[in-house]
């Protein structure tokens, strides 16, 4: 390959064939454009006419140099340009790719891999072996054929840990094993750590080293602490930089349970410093929804730090069953557990009822003997759904004859009565230590203070689950924290009091760890590897190299101690981890890890990472010519004048530019204003003048009847009243605003969609603030009301989500008997006599010398029929009726009772109870007489 | 294709033609308003034109009895007089008048038959005669005439440029030509001197493409004659416009010379424009000469 001006050339030779563009360009001087045909009658005229010049015209220069550009590229096009030629490296012998392989490199590994990709190809065409080594993930190498290791690369993957003494040590041993000399490439993620100089002082015994480094900082989240009433967040980087501003996110589920972000916050690095700060300030009940933080734009195990229980605080209600102590502060049984607790988790305060709703984490009793069924029956369903229970003994709860005989079920075991007291004035004995926390409790590995002494205690009934419920003991074995399981939740019973008066353990420092350990509390300060001793931890969530979090699977259990001290690595993956209630995440970088950058010798090659890759330039070049010769070509016809025989053309032509533009953005826009628009336009007619509305059932026949009806009403309360609708509209429930109308009536039909839950909400929000609507099965000929038709059916289906208060059968007093019409019956085109409305309150009386009951307030939001209403009142358009009713005069005696209905529900709807007051009528007479 | 089905086919297309051509005449013969040339005086004709007392020679049968009735006077009905004029029409079926220079325009034969035929139907209603000059189609009234007349439209000649013909005038007639007169002008010249020498006197309306006024051409280019008889070729079509510009208001003026020795109108339309300004023209061009 020959390199002209950075570019090279497969076959330069070709370019010499440049030197012909001047001959071409004198021939296409020389040949005139072949001429035209044209249909002309007025030849005749011209006949005798010669040419001035014998030269004709020429072809313009702009197309010349049209042409011989199209040429040149083609020449140029032939002879294989090439950008970015890649250059032999030379080299020979095995190669060695070396990866560091840690989260360090994950934001940046695809380039990581393109390179690698890179260097096999070389060492493939040079016939090379290669093996690809892993710090993080040593392994004997195995030299192989570079394509072997071209079909593996889409398995490597980094590690979320750094390489540490032990990696490097197998690393060593691995490279140990291999015979002869190789050349070494060095992909380093840019971190120091420690084994790097032997490591290198290894490699270089056997060859040639190159080290490729991208040069970039490597940015690191440490774990999220919570100080000051603020989440803290500390980041920080390999290199002193530039001021650089950071964006951490918070992740986390909210409420609806989809991952979001719940929060962002920015930390600036200053110039040349490592590390940055960052305040989050959160309520409590957001920072317990938050898992993670990351840093944006990384993509790595090191850029997120997973939260735990540190970022929690956890809702405890504290409920005494004796408060009538007033003043006697230290001898409150809540005392030390607001001590306690308070620093560490919410309290909350309150009724038993009151509290369970809010769902606390969990619930203290101290020394409550009873309670309610309400309340017990409330605490249990909250403790199988997860709650923890904790109760403190004390005088009444000894008193009591609870869990005496049978278990109970909020009490973990039996109790003796009475209790016992040890070590008092009155008693022998010393008062009893605490035994060491047995294996298995959750307490093990406690220090057990020898001055913690129990001098009083419940006791427990020795029962074959006893010995299963204990998880703390006095020294004589006898129970004093005892805990049972319950549906998802537990009972804990401390068998002495929450105060110091049976015991001095709320006294020490032991009481506040037995909180924590039962996650009644939690610590904000990261728990230190005493504090878990003896403690297992199960791996809930693991992450890879990428920051990704995945199911831990099968992954063993990790001892307490080593999961806050021992470094991450293939045996401690950073995650997070559960015991009991407790979490605990394990990141990849700890509180106090500093990122320090690697820094190589300077007899040591360094390269960056970008690879830039050959770009043969050939197939756009020959591109280009094409394009140039079409248009030539065009431009060729222009010039002669026969493109407009190709008009078709260019107008397909232009058609397809237009097609292939962009659609413009705003098309969604627009039709969103147009959107507006429309509703705009409806609200505006429907509230302009009073409208009657139909209820759209899809059923077209039907929905014409029911519009045709309204047409009907609204014309004959034109006529009769002062109200003077304008035409009826059909309401489509989905869709249209129904706050504009003061009625709706709904045709029933068995086969009508059922709306949707938003439609629903918003004929609740309608029904309530007023609105009333006219239910019609129109089946009141062949069936009663309720259920035993299949338009029956389909109402009960559609009205059970609607919020509909109790109902009766139309009482005689009712107000729609006498709002404009007096009347008795209401029939439409069917005159059964059952029509449903609102009940009348239950208070109701009649009262004597009155003719109606004072019956209730406002409007009934439903009126519920069956005698097809819009049948009797529909008329076509020129005002006569559309559908027989009856037979006969006594059918349009029957038609002019529907339209009185309607009117008089129409009233009813417009004027509410108005004409209820008459009921007052007498009265006022009366006192008006006087 | 067997004879008879070619020969169907073929007579199919020539009666398709007839139709649109007579419908499009008779609409545009529909917007110029018509009527018998009344002469203004008492004459033969259909339309009263006065009472005049019965004079000594006038026969009995003359005597308006209803009129005379009234009093003792007799009195005789004169009705106007009213005569029919022959209009003789030549049009140009030559080659190079089924020229159009764009799809959305007609060609000039197309335009030309049109402006007959529609002058032809607004003659005949007006009572007068009309025919083709030369023995082929003699002036005659009536609207099977006006058939005949679309019928002998729909053949071309086949030759380039079409001589006007001259033979078989009737003396004192009226005549139209319609051409392109870019032919021979010798035989134009011809056929105008034979017509005025009978006492014939007309119209010629000359029809032209608007890119035979225009010559909007530009580079090399072989011109042919539509029949494909004649052909020029030149090398820069742009320089010839001017000259030929020159020679076609030179043929223009030689024409409009010619009929002012003759006492012909002159018209000229072109396909681009509105027919109906041109029959309107051609109405009012041979109503001045017939009033």
């Amino acid at each position: 390959m020959t390199i002209l001006a950075g570019i090279g050339f497969t076959s330069p030779w070709l370019l010499l064939g440049l030197l012909a563009l001047p001959i071409l360009w004198l021939i296409l001087r020389a040949i005139p454009p072949a001429p035209i045909r044209r249909r002309f009658p007025g030849v005749a005229l011209l006949l005798g006419l010669t040419d001035d010049e014998s030269v004709t015209d020429r072809t313009p220069l702009w197309l010349l140099l049209l042409r011989m550009l199209a040429v040149a590229a083609v020449i140029a096009g032939l002879a294989g340009p090439v950008l970015n030629p890649q250059q032999d490296r030379g080299g020979s012998g095995p190669l060695l790719i070396l990866l560091d392989a840690s989260w360090a490199g994950a934001t940046r590994w695809p380039e990581k891999i393109d390179l690698i990709d890179a260097q096999l190809t070389d060492a493939g065409r040079t016939g090379r072996p290669v093996s690809i080594l892993r710090l993080t993930a040593p392994e004997e190498p195995a030299f192989q054929s570079a394509d072997i290791w071209a079909s593996r690369l889409a398995g490597l993957a980094p590690a979320p840990w750094q390489p540490d003494s032990r990696q490097i040590d197998a690393t060593l041993a691995a490279i140990s094993t291999v015979d002869g000399g190789f050349e070494t490439l060095w992909l380093s993620d840019g971190l120091a750590h420690d084994g790097r100089e032997t490591l290198l002082a290894a490699l270089e015994d056997r060859g040639a080293v190159r080290v490729f480094e991208t040069g970039r900082e490597v940015l690191g989240l440490a774990p999220a602490r919570f100080e000051d009433g603020a989440v803290q967040l500390t980041l920080r980087r390999s290199l002193g930089g530039p001021e650089r501003e950071v964006t951490v996110l918070a992740q986390g589920l909210d409420p609806a349970g989809t991952a979001r972000i719940l929060a962002t916050a920015t930390a600036g690095f200053a110039e040349g410093g490592t590390e940055a700060q960052a305040a989050l300030s959160l309520p409590s009940e957001l920072r317990a929804r938050i898992t993670r933080f990351e840093i944006q734009g990384q993509r790595s195990a090191g850029a997120l730090t997973l939260t735990d229980d540190s970022l929690r605080r956890r809702e405890v209600a504290l409920i005494a069953g004796r408060e009538d102590r007033e003043g006697l502060e230290l001898l409150s049984p809540l005392h030390y557990l607001n001590q306690a607790l308070a620093p560490t988790a919410d309290l909350l305060d309150g009724a038993l009822l009151d509290i369970l709703p809010a769902n606390p984490d969990a619930i203290v009793l101290a020394d409550v003997a009873t309670l309610s069924t309400a309340e017990e029956e409330a605490l249990t369903d909250w403790i199988d759904g997860g709650g923890m229970l904790l109760r403190f003994a004390g005088p009444r709860l000894a008193a009591s004859d609870i869990s005496r005989a049978d278990e109970h079920p909020l009490m973990p075991v039996r109790l003796r009565a009475g209790g016992r007291s040890v070590g008092g004035a009155m008693s022998w004995g010393e008062p009893k230590a605490l035994a060491p926390f047995a294996e298995g409790s959750p307490f093990f590995g406690l220090a057990v203070p020898e001055d913690v002494t129990v001098s009083a205690q419940v006791m427990a009934q020795p029962d074959p689950t006893l010995a299963d419920r204990v998880i703390a003991a006095l020294s004589d074995g006898t129970p004093l924290v005892t805990r049972k399981p319950l549906g998802q939740g537990q009972v804990i019973l401390f068998h002495v009091t929450a105060n110091a008066e049976w015991s001095s353990l709320p006294l020490s420092g032991l009481f506040v760890e037995m909180l924590e350990r039962l996650a009644v509390s939690s610590s904000s300060r990261t728990p230190q590897a005493e504090d878990l001793e003896g403690t297992t931890w199960r791996p809930l969530q693991v992450m890879d190299g990428f920051g990704k979090l995945s199911d831990a699977g099968t992954l063993p259990g990790v001892d307490g101690a080593e999961l806050v001290s021992a470094p991450v690595g293939p045996d401690l993956r950073p995650g997070l981890y559960a015991s009991e209630d407790r979490r605990l995440a394990r990141n990849v970088l700890a509180d106090d890890s500093m990122l320090t950058a690697a820094v190589w010798p300077d007899r040591i090659p360094v390269e960056g990472l970008s690879v830039r890759k050959e770009l043969p330039l050939g197939g756009g070049l020959l591109g280009l010519a094409v394009v140039l010769l079409a248009l030539d070509a065009i431009a060729s016809l222009a010039l002669s004048g026969r493109l407009v025989a190709t008009r078709a053309t260019a107008a397909i032509l232009l058609t397809a530019l237009w097609l292939a533009q962009p659609q413009p953005l705003h098309a969604q826009d627009e039709s969103r204003t147009q959107e507006q628009a429309e509703a705009d336009a409806f609200a505006l007619a429907a509230t302009a003048e009073l409208v009657l509305a139909h209820v759209l059932t899809g059923d077209e026949d039907l929905d014409q009847i029911a519009q045709a009806g309204l047409r009907g009403l609204s014309d004959t309360l034109f006529y009769r009243t002062s109200v003077e609708p304008a035409a009826p509209v059909g309401i489509d429930l989905e869709r249209d605003e129904l706050a504009f109308f003061p009625m709706l009536y709904w045709p029933i039909t068995p086969n009508q969609p059922t709306p949707s839950a938003e439609a629903y909400g918003k004929l609740n929000a309608y029904l309530r603030s007023g609105g009333l609507i006219l239910f019609d099965t129109r089946d009141a000929d062949i069936a009663r009301l309720g259920g035993t038709s299949p338009n029956g059916r389909k109402l009960q289906q559609l009205a059970a989500p609607l919020d509909i208060p109790p109902l009766e059968p139309l009482p005689a007093d009712h107000v729609l008997t006498r709002t404009f019409y007096l009347l008795q019956d209401f029939p439409g085109r069917h005159t059964a006599r059952e029509i449903w409305v609102e009940a009348a309150p239950p208070d109701a009386q009649q009262i004597e010398g009155m003719p109606f009951r004072n019956l209730n307030d406002g409007v009934t939001p439903v009126v519920i029929g069956g005698n097809d209403w819009a049948g009797a009142w529909a008329v076509d358009g020129n005002g006569r009726p559309l559908l027989p009713v009856g037979r006969g005069f006594a059918g349009e005696r029957q038609r002019e009772l529907a339209y009185r209905f309607g009117i008089n529900l129409v009233m009813h709807v417009l004027t509410g109870n108005y004409k209820s007051d008459q009921v007052h009528v007498p009265a006022l007479l009366d006192r008006l007489g006087q | 294709m067997n004879q008879p089905n070619a020969l169907r086919e073929r007579s199919e297309n020539e009666a398709s033609r007839l139709p649109p051509l007579l419908a499009r005449a008779e609409h545009l013969a529909g917007t110029v308003l018509l009527g018998d040339h009344g002469r203004r005086r008492a004459g033969l004709g259909d339309d009263f034109w006065q009472y005049r007392p019965a004079q000594s020679g006038d026969s009995r049968r003359m005597i308006d009895h209803r009129r005379s009735a009234r009093g003792d006077q007799q009195f005789v009905r004169e009705r106007e007089w009213q005569i029919a004029q022959s209009v003789m029409f030549w049009v140009d079926q030559g080659a190079s008048m089924r020229f159009a220079s764009h799809d959305n325009l007609p060609t000039k034969a197309d335009r030309a038959r049109l402006l007959v035929l529609a002058t032809a139907i607004v003659l005949v209603r007006g009572g007068e005669r009309v025919g083709l000059t030369g023995t082929a189609l003699p002036p005659r009234r009536g609207n099977p005439q006006i058939l005949r007349l679309a019928e002998a439209f729909s053949k071309d000649a086949p030759q380039d440029y079409a001589a006007p013909e001259h033979r078989a005038m009737i003396p004192h007639a009226r005549a139209v030509f319609i051409s392109d007169f870019l032919g021979d002008m010798a035989e134009v010249e011809l056929a105008l001197t034979k017509a005025a020498d009978r006492g014939v006197r007309g119209v010629v309306l000359q029809v032209l493409d608007p890119s035979e006024e225009l010559f909007p051409f530009r580079g090399r280019t072989i011109f042919e004659s539509v029949g494909g008889t004649l052909r020029h070729e030149t090398l820069k079509a742009g320089d010839l416009r001017d000259r030929y510009l020159d020679r076609l208001a030179e043929r223009k003026e030689r024409l409009a010379q010619l009929c002012r020795t003759t006492g012909w109108h002159l018209g000229l339309h072109h396909t681009g424009d509105s027919a109906q300004s041109a029959l309107l023209w051609l109405y009012r061009a041979l109503d001045r000469g017939t009033a």
